[in-house]
């Protein structure tokens, strides 16, 4: 990399356009990455948070936090907060400075890069990983006066996982040390992960303080929405209401919630034109919204495709039939095949055409196939459940 | 003379021309002015990127379809639309990654780079390390905001293969991108596989919107036919109007023929999709010629039959008459043991029989010679060993199966050409 390249996108002729209607306007607040400035549903945990960093801080003592829970329930979003209003008293001298430092086990392409990137983050200064290392050590383990409290934050903590556990086991053991003052904020999806990968000495370095993030329950998910929309007068109560109760029955992710709400706007200005009904986004459009997001496609792909495809699937079935098994090779299934071409009144197939339907099915994966070199012998298993496919090619 | 020579130079041209059209339609996937049938997801798709380039807002789509059925020409027709609009032009950067090039982050990442024309990128060399690519590339996004950067559009070739990468290292970074106030993006994935959600990791998938554009195409067959023949028109800016004329005249009632429509059926019945339909009509129209300018029933008949004929089927014409022999005493076995492999022996033994039982000297081999036509069948793997695996046995006891179905062997057999009465008679008899 030359020495002062700065890194950035070109920037565009003419800004962007600001949205124009109410519609466009929910839009824009509805996207995932407008964060709004306050999370709501998440006090407890965000008062939890910021009672431990900010009790760390002020004590000039370090510490660590594991903090857990499914992908989708704001853990980011919240210790980005915490951080918010922790830098905000740090301005108004309120508690001492401190330095806070983010990284993610996702956006790095090794574990041992942790060590570039943090030093990178403290000192600006580049290093190979074993070198960034030793200067961490040097720099956490020697005592300094007047050292202002790091706070680190480890996304994605599970991809730092490595044979030795050396990088976590840093990442938690300096911590510990008398003069380093730091706190560490990790994140990951599992609650259990601690008891899972990490040999003991690096568990027992983690501590006890530990959080977990609950999935969003209807009315939580119900709220998210209402706050971000704040007053604007775009979805129908009974909308959003379907909306949050469908998603908290699924997962729980806010973030499947919010791009759900933003198809449904979607819907809404492309059907305004046509009927003018009340401009709000109605039952009509989220169902509409969530049959696109969350129903299965393979009922549709068995319906549109080629009759020679929709017998093939239906000689697989005969054939899993006959054998009482859910596996079949490609020659048993070509004789039900043609049986059954002859009893539709279909000019029977060849070998090559039949392995050609066959392939083409296993290519968007109706069919699970073995490599096609095994030719007669490949073994054919279903993907779908078989009443799937039966309904698919009842239902016309 | 001379008068009737620049009369056929200029039959020539018009055929030559007329074909180089076609050609370019039916084996260059030349973009058409307008998908056929799929207009919901052309405006879908359109909206979504136009929101990206003009307002700024980050998306992520996946258009999931079964192999030719259109992905990358509506994308292609998207974009050219896009492309067109004065206020996208010189606003968008296009970053184009192929699942089967890029095939792991480290050179996909450094294509990104060098398509973007970040600053590391010198002439055509991308400088620096893996990591430090990867963390230069996400500054830069990270530099970026909403309303005066340019949008960045990530077209994922093959999405599927993209989610074998280590991590899922890049899907997630780029992903995280459209789901966070940096630089607009929008990730647009192209795949066939329907279930191309399962094999993204938890939190990648939870980063993904969820959209998806699905391609199923759901025509008749009367669009069909319209389609062959919107296919083989010459367009109406042709330079000779009269020979268009001629043509087009002579493809309506072509496609109106009734063997024509067998024909197109069978195939339609076959596969829905263009890719197939289009092998089969540039067949028929690379036998147009000067000495016949149009498009007749015999050229699609010929194409067809090329296409559809059984790979098998040719092998075995090709074969001698003991290899031949050896096939139906192979049959013979599959037939009395039921599917069981065999080895040599056994075929030898029932070749034997044969001998004996009725044929005349002709038939007679020594056992190496008939060794050599079962290795000859081995090397075209119309049989085949059942442990692939480093042969221990000797070859003669090596055991085998047999690659071609019950009928595939008996068909070839009628059309052999002078296939000897007494090997026909054998193959016909039931248990040898």
């Amino acid at each position: 990399t030359p020495r002062h390249a700065t890194p950035s996108i070109p920037s565009r002729s003419a800004p962007a356009r600001k949205p124009g209607n109410v519609l466009e306007e929910a839009r824009t607040r509805l996207h995932v990455s407008s964060i709004p400035e306050s999370l709501p549903c998440r006090e407890q945990e965000f008062q939890d948070i910021y009672n431990f960093v900010e009790s760390k801080v002020i004590d000039g003592t370090g510490g660590c936090m594991y903090i857990s829970g499914v992908p989708g329930t704001g853990k980011t979003a919240t210790v980005h907060e915490v951080i918010r209003s922790l830098q905000q008293s740090a301005e108004q001298d309120e508690i001492p400075h401190f330095h806070f430092i983010e990284i993610n086990g996702m956006k790095m392409t090794d574990p041992h890069q942790a060590y570039v990137q943090i030093l990178q983050k403290l000192t600006d200064q580049k290093a190979t990983p074993d070198h960034a290392a030793a200067l961490l050590e040097k720099r956490f383990g020697a005592p300094a006066p007047k050292k202002e409290t790091t706070v680190l934050l480890v996304d994605e903590l599970d991809l730092l996982w490595t044979r030795k556990q050396n990088v976590m086991y840093n990442l938690f053991d300096w911590p510990t040390r008398r003069n380093a003052r730091l706190v560490v904020l990790t994140i990951a999806n599992t609650m259990d992960l601690p008891e899972r990968i990490m040999i003991n000495r690096v568990a027992s370095r983690l501590g006890l303080t530990r959080m977990s993030f609950q999935p969003y329950t209807f009315k939580q998910l119900q709220q998210i929405i209402t706050s971000r929309l704040n007053r604007l007068k775009a979805f129908e109560e009974d909308a959003l209401q379907l909306v949050s109760r469908k998603v908290a029955a699924l997962s729980g992710d806010a973030r499947r919630c919010l791009d759900i709400c933003r198809r449904a706007t979607e819907i809404c200005e492309h059907s305004g034109s046509q009927k003018n009904g009340s401009g709000l986004v109605g039952m009509s459009h989220v169902m509409e919204a969530l049959d696109e997001m969350f129903s299965s496609s393979y009922i549709a792909a068995i319906r549109c495709a080629s009759v020679q495809e929709q017998l093939f699937l239906r000689a697989v079935i005969a054939e899993f039939r006959r054998l009482g098994l859910e596996e079949a090779t490609f020659q048993q299934v070509f004789v039900q095949h043609q049986a059954l071409c002859r009893v539709e009144g279909l000019q029977p197939v060849s070998v090559s055409e039949g392995l050609a339907v066959c392939q083409r099915l296993g290519s968007c994966r109706l069919l699970l196939l073995e490599g096609s070199r095994l030719d007669l012998f490949l073994r054919i298993r279903l993907n779908v459940s078989q009443d799937d496919v039966l309904y698919a090619l009842k239902a016309d | 003379m001379s008068k009737r020579r620049s009369a056929a130079l200029t039959e020539a041209q018009r055929v030559s021309l007329a074909q180089t059209l076609l050609r370019e339609r039916l084996c260059h996937q030349k973009l058409p002015d307008r998908p056929v049938g799929l207009d919901s997801q052309y405006k879908h798709l359109l909206e979504l990127l136009r929101r990206t380039a003009v307002h700024g807002e980050s998306n992520s789509v996946l258009i999931v379809g079964p192999r030719g059925s259109g992905k990358t020409m509506l994308l292609g027709c998207v974009l050219r639309e896009l492309m067109s609009l004065k206020e996208v032009q010189k606003n968008v950067l296009l970053v184009e990654l192929n699942g089967l090039l890029q095939t792991d982050d480290k050179i996909a990442l450094k294509e990104i780079t060098r398509q973007l024309h970040l600053e590391n990128v010198v002439g055509d060399k991308v400088f620096g390390s893996f990591a430090e690519n990867l963390a230069f590339l996400l500054e830069a996004l990270k530099k970026g905001d909403k309303s005066s950067s340019r949008p960045v559009l990530f077209v994922l070739d093959e999405f599927d293969l993209f989610a074998h990468h280590k991590n899922q290292t890049l899907l997630y970074n780029l992903l995280d991108v459209s789901q966070s106030a940096q630089t607009p993006v929008a990730v647009l994935g192209l795949t066939c596989r329907l279930d191309v959600l399962e094999l993204l990791e938890k939190r990648v998938k939870s980063r993904f919107s969820h959209r998806q554009i699905h391609l199923f195409s759901s025509i008749s067959f009367a669009q069909y036919v319209d389609v062959v023949r919107a296919q083989l028109s010459l367009p109406p800016d042709f330079p000779d109007p009269k020979f268009s004329e001629e043509w087009n005249h002579s493809v309506t009632k072509l496609c109106e023929e009734k063997s024509v429509e067998e024909i197109l059926k069978r195939h339609f019945n076959a596969s829905k999709d263009f890719r197939s339909l289009h092998s089969l009509l540039f067949l028929a129209v690379s036998r147009v010629s000067v000495s016949r300018s149009t498009l007749c029933e015999a050229d699609l008949l010929e194409a067809s039959r090329l296409i559809s004929a059984d790979s098998k089927a040719n092998v075995l014409h090709g074969l001698s008459i003991l290899e031949l022999c050896l096939i139906i005493a192979m049959k013979h076995l599959n037939d009395t043991y039921d599917g069981e492999p065999f080895n040599f022996q056994m075929v030898h033994n029932e070749f034997k029989k044969f001998i004996q039982r009725k044929s005349h000297s002709i038939h007679k081999f020594e056992k190496p010679v008939v060794m050599k036509a079962f290795e000859h069948l081995l090397q075209l793997e119309l049989v085949r060993p059942v442990d692939s695996g480093v042969c221990k046995v000797q070859r003669e006891y090596q055991l085998m199966r047999l690659m071609l179905e019950h009928g595939q062997v008996m068909e070839a057999l009628q059309r052999y050409p002078q296939c000897p009465t007494d090997v026909k008679q054998w193959a016909l008899s039931a248990f040898g």
